[in-house]
């Protein structure tokens, strides 16, 4: 006998095996589409001087002359048995290439997630606790101001200020701590405007509502009404956006990652792009479709339990039986791929 | 989200540069410690550690596949060596090869080798290892993915073979003159055999590339830096360059840093030794703050256009002249480059050594371009292009993406020709999509050309069609009878002064008929350099070789 729970897993690991599927498809139809292939433009350069001849015997090698649909065939087989093939580019297994760049985007992404959850909940806090004209003002203009300007902006203008004028890391040492940091705030600004906004909408809202006129009125102060009242119900909407944030953050990654000398997923996508090679393109599309997926299946089981009135029993009914009833407000998986 | 980043990625580059100049003015503050004037020691010091900042290490490792590559070459000229050097003059002299000997046919060659040369795994660099290199250069190996070494001769290659421990003996079909050259080239690096046999993916990994150069490969991580360390007994350098024993530095770090004014910003600031390929417009105030910047030349072809006689407009040679002419290519040195770029003086750099002074066969003249397209019949129409017979005097130049200052140098020349009735079109493409649609496509009036070679026996092998593999950059085949002539002289030539004779009259009869329209000389490779590092030196294919240098800190 199945559990609701048991039900609810089962189904969504399908959703994500064939969404991760489509998509390593879909890459593979889009880049074969384009013109070109990594091995041919490297042969093509001007510096080389190799006949149509030579290029035509070494395509053949890598199997780039076989028809599209033997190619695909071919990397969905390797693929299915966890074989990411070789890059075409580097002649590296695909596997190492991204063992190899995956920590540096994950310790970035994580720094930079929490640099933007500590920047947002400051910045929310603020337009709160602070009187009006700094925390109406100041800080309710931050987020757009954040969004507007673009992310290698601040990057350029962190490492002019900190790495070459401070001192205080190296381009060089890519890696290093402060080097790490400065690149998480780089990247986290942006992001933590978008947190930062939902949360000041949700605590306005939660903040007009009645039992906090109730708990004003007994003279709580600001702070502790945030701290005690606020907090927990405008943090709902908020997660919901995390994990969307999430998508974001491997985008965001590249440029950051260019600009700080980082050698990581970004960094590896842009380089597969440039010269279309497509066994790592496929691998790391995969990649990006599985954490998006775990991150939204995660976010899916923790909303339950952040607010009963979203119950599993409920969020699965609803959908299976009674369409006229109240749908959670959490979205589906497919509704959010879609969307990106 | 991979497949849109291309174009967007492209733009951000572009909006990076141009949002720099907003942000050196907001950090103004930033602009770093200045450069300390060397403490006076003119004695080179032991040790030291520098750290080389470069655009990309390119794409693969394997050996054949990346030595020619503008980026990887600086890797391999510190970790492998070469039978012969090659100096800025194009003059040839012993490097693990002592001596060289030719029959009188040029078909044959006799290498003799250093006595004692090890790989840095311990085994010989003798007669056998060098009789692997030369076949993998001449053949690559097709079924394991591994191309031949551009630019080897290998259409004439017959084989190698040991004598001896210290003797190589080269045979080659027809005369090849060019070989002994090719030794030098930035291709020909020799590798471990063991190295050699290893499967495409395992050569990919630098870690197992042996080598018997001044350095060794330490770590190494792809896409990102290469570190690589001192060879203590390493006792066989160029003797070209004055130095036995080992290198004077610990270590060199090869790291990649995408955006240019962060690798010359590293420099300025003190936390890096070596910035490489800074924008020519950078270069006057990085020098001005006391910087030390390098523009040396390779031997090779100038920038230029190769133009085709079988497209539109060019099948006139008075269209081809007038264009030639319409060129003002002092104003391109002075609106896109410094003063360390030099004018071309023929279709070949001033540096190769049988390069002689054309400049009065292509010089900028207006008036005669104008004069050539009237007698021609190109009429100026209402709009100030030229039409004769419904024809518009229109053509499209396609910037290379390889060279960054193509696109400027393509707006100015549109706008000179502009003056006496050419309509010129510009498109710029990506590497990948200008190597689909512009190399070898054979229907571009016009092909921008920037190549390096070490001798002119490649020469031949572009202009004409006259054997299987031969470029045919005019699109002339062989239909030109002097240029045939000219051509086979100069790749069937058994004595390279008498070579070099035919050669002066072949650039002469070129640049006349206007089938390459030089630009300037090219210069490929820019460095910008702490001024406390001493004695680098720059081969003939322009690569800075830190072997000699010393760090005075």
């Amino acid at each position: 006998m199945k559990s609701p729970y048991a039900r609810f897993a089962l189904s969504r690991t399908a959703q994500a095996v064939v969404v991760v599927l489509l998509a390593y498809v879909f890459t593979f139809i889009v880049i074969s589409v384009l013109p070109g292939d990594p091995v041919s433009s490297t042969l093509k350069s001007p510096d080389s001087g190799f006949t149509q001849d030579d290029i035509d015997r070494i395509i053949a090698y890598y199997g780039l002359d076989e028809p599209l649909l033997t190619q695909l065939w071919t990397a969905l087989t390797r693929f299915l048995i966890g074989d990411f093939g070789i890059s075409l580019r580097s002649n590296l297994p695909v596997s190492q290439l991204i063992a190899e760049a995956l920590p540096s985007t994950l310790i970035l992404a994580t720094t930079a997630l929490i640099v933007a959850i500590i920047l947002a909940a400051l910045i929310a806090w603020g337009t709160q606790v602070l009187p009006g004209e700094y925390g109406q003002g100041l800080l309710r203009a931050l987020p757009s101001l954040f969004l507007s300007v673009p992310n290698f902006v601040i990057g350029l203008l962190l490492i002019q200020v900190f790495a070459f004028g401070l001192g205080l890391f190296r381009i060089i040492d890519a890696e290093s701590p402060w080097s790490t940091f400065f690149a998480a705030v780089a990247l986290g600004i942006p992001v933590s405007a978008q947190l930062a906004e939902v949360l000041i909408a949700n605590l306005d809202h939660e903040s007009r509502q009645e039992y906090v006129a109730v708990a004003r009125s007994q003279g709580l102060r600001r702070t502790r009404l945030f701290a005690r009242h606020l907090v927990k119900p405008s943090a709902l909407p908020t997660i919901t956006v995390l994990a969307l944030i999430v998508g974001e953050l491997l985008g965001g990654s590249l440029i950051t990652e260019t600009i700080f000398g980082r050698t990581g997923i970004g960094t590896l996508v842009q380089r597969a792009v440039a010269s279309q090679d497509l066994p790592v393109l496929q691998a790391v599309v995969s990649l990006a479709a599985v954490v998006f997926v775990v991150v939204n299946l995660i976010a899916d089981l923790a909303y339950p339990l952040l607010d009963p009135r979203v119950s599993l029993e409920h969020s699965l009914r609803s959908r299976d039986s009674d369409p006229t009833t109240e749908q959670p407000i959490r979205t589906t998986l497919q509704e959010e791929v879609s969307v990106i | 989200m991979t497949t849109r980043t291309r174009h967007p990625l492209q733009r951000a580059a572009l909006t990076v540069t141009t949002a720099l100049a907003t942000i050196a003015l907001i950090a103004g503050c930033a602009s770093g410690i200045a450069p300390q004037a060397s403490t006076g020691s003119d004695e080179p010091q032991e040790g030291g550690d520098i750290t080389f900042l470069i655009d990309s290490l390119g794409a693969t490792w394997i050996p054949n596949s990346s030595s020619i590559s503008s980026y990887q070459g600086h890797v391999w000229g510190h970790v492998t060596d070469k039978l012969i050097y090659v100096d800025g003059e194009g003059e040839l002299s012993p490097w693990v090869a002592e001596s060289w000997e030719q029959n009188d046919a040029a078909t044959e060659f006799t290498i003799h080798l250093k006595a004692g040369v090890t790989f840095s795994d311990g085994t010989p660099l003798d007669a056998a290892a060098v009789v692997a290199n030369i076949d993998i250069w001449a053949k690559g190996a097709p079924d394991k993915g591994i191309a031949r070494i551009g630019l080897f001769p290998s259409a004439n290659y017959v084989g190698a073979e040991a004598v001896d421990d210290t003797t190589v003996k080269v045979t080659f079909s027809k005369a090849t003159l060019s070989f002994i050259p090719t030794l030098a080239y930035h291709g020909s690096i020799l590798i471990s055999p063991e190295t050699l046999a290893l499967p495409a993916e395992e050569q990919a990994d630098l870690s197992n590339d042996i080598g018997s150069g001044p350095f060794v490969v330490e770590s190494w991580k792809e896409g990102d830096s290469v570190v690589l360390k001192k060879r203590d007994d390493y006792d066989w350098g160029p003797e070209a360059l004055d130095h036995t024993g080992p290198a004077y530095l610990d270590s060199i770090t090869y790291k990649i840093v995408a955006e240019p004014t962060l690798r010359t910003g590293s420099v300025q600031s003190g936390q890096a030794d070596v910035a490489y390929n800074a924008s020519p417009q950078e270069l006057d105030a990085l020098k001005d703050e006391g910087f030390f910047v390098s523009v040396p030349r390779y031997l090779g072809f100038v920038n230029g256009y190769a133009l085709n006689v079988t497209a539109a407009p060019f099948g006139e040679e008075a269209v081809r002249q007038a264009f030639s002419h319409g060129i003002d290519r002092d104003e391109i040195l002075s609106t896109v480059y410094t003063e360390d770029w030099h004018a071309a003086e023929s279709f070949v750099q001033s540096n190769v050594p049988e390069a002689t002074d054309h400049t009065d066969a292509f010089a900028y003249d207006p008036e005669e371009s104008a004069q050539l397209l009237d007698d021609a019949g190109w009429v100026e129409g209402a709009d100030g292009v030229r039409e004769k017979d419904g024809q518009r005097l229109a053509l499209t130049l396609y910037a290379n993406p390889y060279l960054a200052t193509s696109k400027a140098i393509d707006e100015l020349v549109a706008q000179q020709l502009a003056e006496i009735g050419f309509k010129v079109d510009i498109e710029a493409y990506d590497v990948v999509t200008y190597g689909e649609k512009v190399i070898n496509n054979k229907t571009l009036a016009a092909t921008e050309i920037t190549r390096s070679f070490v001798d002119i026996g490649t020469i031949p092998g572009v202009l004409t069609a006259s054997n299987p593999g031969d470029e045919d950059w005019f699109k002339v085949g062989t239909s030109d009878a002097t240029l045939n002539d000219l051509s086979a002289q100069v790749a069937s030539a058994t004595d390279r002064d008498s070579r070099a004779a035919v050669f002066d009259d072949l650039q002469q009869y070129v640049l006349e008929k206007g089938y390459f329209v030089p630009i300037t000389q090219i210069v490929q490779r820019v460095y910008v350099q702490t001024p406390d590092l001493h004695d680098v030196t720059y081969n003939g294919l322009a690569y800075a070789n830190y072997y000699t240098a010393w760090a005075d800190r």
